[in-house]
């Protein structure tokens, strides 16, 4: 099987200071990868680097689209942009940065349809309702706004806004930051159930290692812009080698 | 001034005072670079020309777009004609007329047909334009993507990449909360198949006209210093749904001077217990159905 998305020698500088160096990953299709590290370890640079967010200084991106392989960074803007809203999502950690507050949910939901072409109403609508149900918003909340939306409620709206087009590859910068315990719980539940459902290629940065150990399947250990340690996800955990890691590992509280 | 006074009396020994302004105005190199703008904007039809709008001797939104556009096509040959809201009298008609008669001392019109350059605020004439004339709208706010996505840089992008998939978000809204596209003004149009373009503040009736219109169509944004055109012949479509067509739409009445059915009414409230009248918002077209009568 071919990776439908494989980072080679990635590096992001900010002057002189370090964003993330050498940096590689492969993602395969329906693999989940998690990127974990403490906060200016260069997870988020990292993530924004390989989705289009920010333009790396070295280094290679290679997308597998229907067989044929993209270089992401040699790419015009304009098949970019157009791969960016097609192709790959991207969920903020605050769902306020991913959603237009003054638009409705429905309204959210349909962008991504309109602009690869749909024009009708109706089967829009149909879409739309889909998608609600999917990610468990009742449908009478449609036409609300999303800013009558509670935090976990924005972010599921986030995530439907982001999976409507069916995208190959999602990116996900911590989207349950600042959710309380059992929203998060519910969050995640509904994370699994749609990787597993729609077979998603997935990149989720977190700096919570439980939320890695539930949903990824490979581990990247990041620590002060450079990959610490990589590998199976309940191995990296489980056997921890470096010493930052089994640091992160040590750390997690034991309820 | 007195320097310019004196400068023509020694020169031509007498001068009426309104022969101290140039032709139409502006000056000759203003007007080339207003003429370079336009002739870009009529290449790339809907495309946003930016321009470096002037002071006018007027108010930004009274037309200062629109008088810089007539001020740089007028000739000493043409006709002139100046409707606001369809309307030849009303304030802004009445000023902007009487400003290029004493500053290009030109010929105006009321009569459609017999004018070569027809400034309009708002609203397109009813009766057919033809390829001898040159109508020229004064816009408020040029960009159609404004009201959704308020940073330029962007709107610049998505019009340059056609990512419009946000004007329709509009055009959902709108059936979403009123069961039918409720935008009536401003109609936002995809010109010659590529660039989206705010029609200026024309009602939606009026959208059908500018397609495959024989005149030239151009649209000058005074504050907001952009120039926009459709060439003529152009294919001007207006935007909607498959299943929520767009529909032109227009009052169920007719006028109660000229009772004219198909042309755009204004609503007039007669007296204070509310009875209301519909007459054409277009007064040259009512008067000469009037005199045809």
């Amino acid at each position: 099987m071919e990776p439908i998305l494989s980072v080679q020698n990635l590096n992001k500088y900010y002057g002189d200071q370090v964003g993330c160096k050498n940096m590689n990953m492969t993602l395969y299709p329906g693999e989940v990868v998690g990127v974990v590290g403490e906060s200016g370890s260069g997870k988020t640079t990292f993530i924004n680097s390989i989705s289009g967010n920010l333009n790396p200084d070295r280094g290679k991106i290679l997308i597998n689209k229907d067989n044929e392989i993209i270089n992401f960074l040699e790419i015009s803007e304009s098949l970019k942009r157009l791969l960016i809203r097609t192709e790959l999502a991207f969920v903020h950690q605050n769902p306020r940065d991913g959603l237009r507050l003054d638009v409705s949910a429905g309204g959210n939901i349909s962008e991504r349809l309109m602009s690869i072409g749909q024009r009708n109403y109706g089967k829009i609508r149909q879409t739309i309702f889909k998608w609600l149900d999917k990610v468990e918003i009742d449908k009478s909340r449609v036409d609300d706004f999303p800013r009558t939306f509670s935090g976990g409620m924005l972010q599921r709206l986030q995530i439907a806004k982001n999976l409507v087009t069916s995208p190959k590859i999602i990116f996900m910068d911590e989207p349950t930051g600042g959710l309380d315990v059992s929203v998060q719980a519910k969050i995640l539940d509904l994370l699994r159930k749609l990787v597993r459902e729609l077979n998603l290629s997935v990149v989720i940065v977190s700096h919570d290692l439980a939320v890695i150990r539930l949903l990824a399947d490979k581990i990247i250990v990041m620590k002060n812009g450079e990959a610490v340690e990589s590998g199976l996800c309940d191995q990296v955990l489980d056997d921890p080698q470096h010493s930052y890691t089994q640091l992160l590992v040590s750390s997690v509280l034991q309820v | 001034m007195n320097n310019v006074l004196k400068f023509k009396n020694k020169k031509a020994n007498v001068v009426a005072q309104d022969e101290i302004y140039n032709f139409a105005y502006l000056d000759e190199n203003t007007k080339r670079m207003i003429r370079r703008a336009l002739i870009k904007a009529l290449c790339i039809p809907g495309y946003q020309v930016p321009f470096s709008s002037r002071e006018m001797p007027m108010p930004y939104g009274w037309g200062t777009g629109g008088v810089q556009v007539t001020s740089s096509c007028l000739t000493t040959d043409d006709v002139l004609k100046v409707i606001d809201q369809g309307a030849d009298d009303t304030t802004n008609a009445v000023s902007i007329r009487n400003f290029f008669k004493k500053t290009a001392n030109i010929e105006t019109t009321e009569t459609t047909g017999d004018a070569s350059i027809i400034q309009t605020r708002h609203r397109i004439p009813e009766n057919q334009l033809n390829e001898k004339q040159i109508l020229v709208y004064q816009v408020p706010i040029p960009e159609p993507l404004a009201f959704l996505e308020p940073r330029y840089q962007e709107t610049k992008k998505m019009h340059a990449l056609s990512e419009y998939g946000i004007m329709h978000v509009k055009l959902y809204e709108d059936i979403t909360k009123n069961g039918h596209i409720e935008t009536a003004y401003a109609y936002p149009v995809k010109t010659n198949d590529r660039y989206i373009m705010d029609p200026s503040p024309i009602p939606k009736f009026d959208n059908p006209k500018m397609n495959n219109n024989p005149a030239i169509q151009l649209f000058g944004a005074g504050r907001e210093q952009r120039i926009y055109a459709i060439p003529p012949y152009t294919e001007v479509t207006s935007l909607d749904f498959e299943d929520y067509p767009f529909d032109p739409s227009k009052a169920p009445h007719k006028c109660s001077i000229c009772g004219s059915n198909d042309s755009f009414l204004d609503e007039i409230i007669t007296d204070d217990d509310g009875n209301r009248s519909f007459i054409c918002s277009d007064t040259n077209y009512c008067n000469q159905r009037m005199k045809d009568k």
